[in-house]
């Protein structure tokens, strides 16, 4: 084996550059992705779905693309104010995931009956996402780097990778197998937040209790959405996965409080 | 006096590393030539290698050529982490580095 491939042999900024790289990202993509279309495999068979199945995997579904297009819009606003180079590049390639993880969801609703998801998508919507959305775009729209990368590299990616690899474990083969590939890219956006924020709270302390407090407004939201999330997959609370464990134990690495 | 865990802590350093050939994992979430060096965590009954250690932000197991020891500088090519292994309470573990 090379030295030259051993990751950790790589000087800080050399796997910076190599990380945040469109030829990362490339060669990772084509792993989990290459041959399956809308991130299926073929030999992946359709099970039947009861009607309450159904409606509930549609909810879920239409909630999913609410996140995501907070997502691509958001990941794709930032880009303008970006600042560096690298980030820059990485959220282009944030803003392709974004993009494919919300088309494989139409086409999962497609399949699941859904003729017009532009008009279904509103009237499930869950309200506390919508007023997250807003809030994000609002960060975005004023070029407050740090307030959007919490808002939804930290906050909405930590949710999403904690609620989409927990469905994945549980849903029917076809949403399974579409999830997990959108899992693996929720890690990129996921360690981009907190590594980017990390780096950027050491360097300006003072910027901690600002965005405490858009942590605090942005929590009830999300852990609403959370809770009815996992209430449409017929979880009880007991039951339910740890949000503790990804999203609180990632706000704690950065040093807020809960 | 002398501490025994200090001279245990100093006999560990003293020994050479473990040397580790790194198999193929099917971990598929980086280029080819580094998946080698990661693999999923298999949940309850997985355990780790003295040349792995579980990266605290996306859960994946990292893997060194290396027995890995407290102060290795490890990454975490995943979710684009940089860490430290430390040694908590006897057991290795990574804690990031912004």
């Amino acid at each position: 084996m090379s030295g030259l491939d051993d990751p950790h042999q790589l000087d800080a900024s050399a796997f910076h550059r190599t990380v945040h790289s469109f030829e990362f990202w490339f060669e990772t993509v084509e792993g989990y992705l290459h041959g399956r279309e809308y991130g299926v495999s073929p030999a992946t068979r359709e099970v039947e779905l009861s009607e309450h199945q159904r409606q509930s995997l549609i909810t879920i579904l239409c909630n999913y693309c609410v996140g995501e297009t907070a997502a691509l819009d958001a990941s794709s606003g930032m880009i303008g104010f970006a600042p560096d180079r690298l980030s820059k590049i990485f959220l282009s390639t944030q803003v392709v995931d974004e993009g494919r993880h919300l088309e494989v969801m139409l086409h999962r609703l497609a399949q699941l009956g859904i003729r017009d998801p532009e008009a279904e998508i509103p009237q499930r919507a869950n309200r506390s996402l919508l007023k997250f959305k807003e809030r994000l775009l609002d960060f975005v729209h004023a070029s407050d780097w740090e307030a959007a990368v919490l808002a939804q590299n930290v906050i909405l990616e930590c949710m999403e990778y904690t609620v989409f690899r927990y469905h994945a474990a549980h849903a029917d083969p076809i949403t399974s197998e579409m999830l997990s590939g959108v899992v693996s890219d929720e890690r990129r956006h996921m360690g981009f937040g907190e590594n980017d924020l990390g780096r950027r709270l050491i360097a300006a302390p003072h910027a901690h209790e600002r965005l405490l407090k858009i942590k605090r407004e942005l929590d009830p939201l999300i852990l609403d959405t959370f809770s009815e999330t996992m209430g449409e997959l017929g979880i009880e609370p007991a039951s339910r996965p740890d949000l503790a464990s990804e999203y609180l134990g990632a706000v704690a690495r950065l040093g807020f409080q809960s | 006096m002398n501490d025994p865990l200090e001279s245990q802590r100093g006999a560990t350093e003293k020994r050479p590393r473990q040397v580790f050939e790194l198999d193929e994992t099917g971990f598929n979430e980086v280029p080819p030539r580094y998946r080698r060096f990661y693999r999923r965590w298999k949940g309850a009954g997985d355990s780790l290698a003295p040349n792995e250690v579980k990266c605290p932000v996306c859960k994946v197991v990292i893997r060194s050529r290396v027995e890995l020891r407290a102060g290795d500088r490890v990454y975490c090519m995943p979710c684009m982490s940089r860490l430290e292994v430390v040694d908590e309470n006897g057991e290795l573990v990574a804690k990031v580095l912004y």
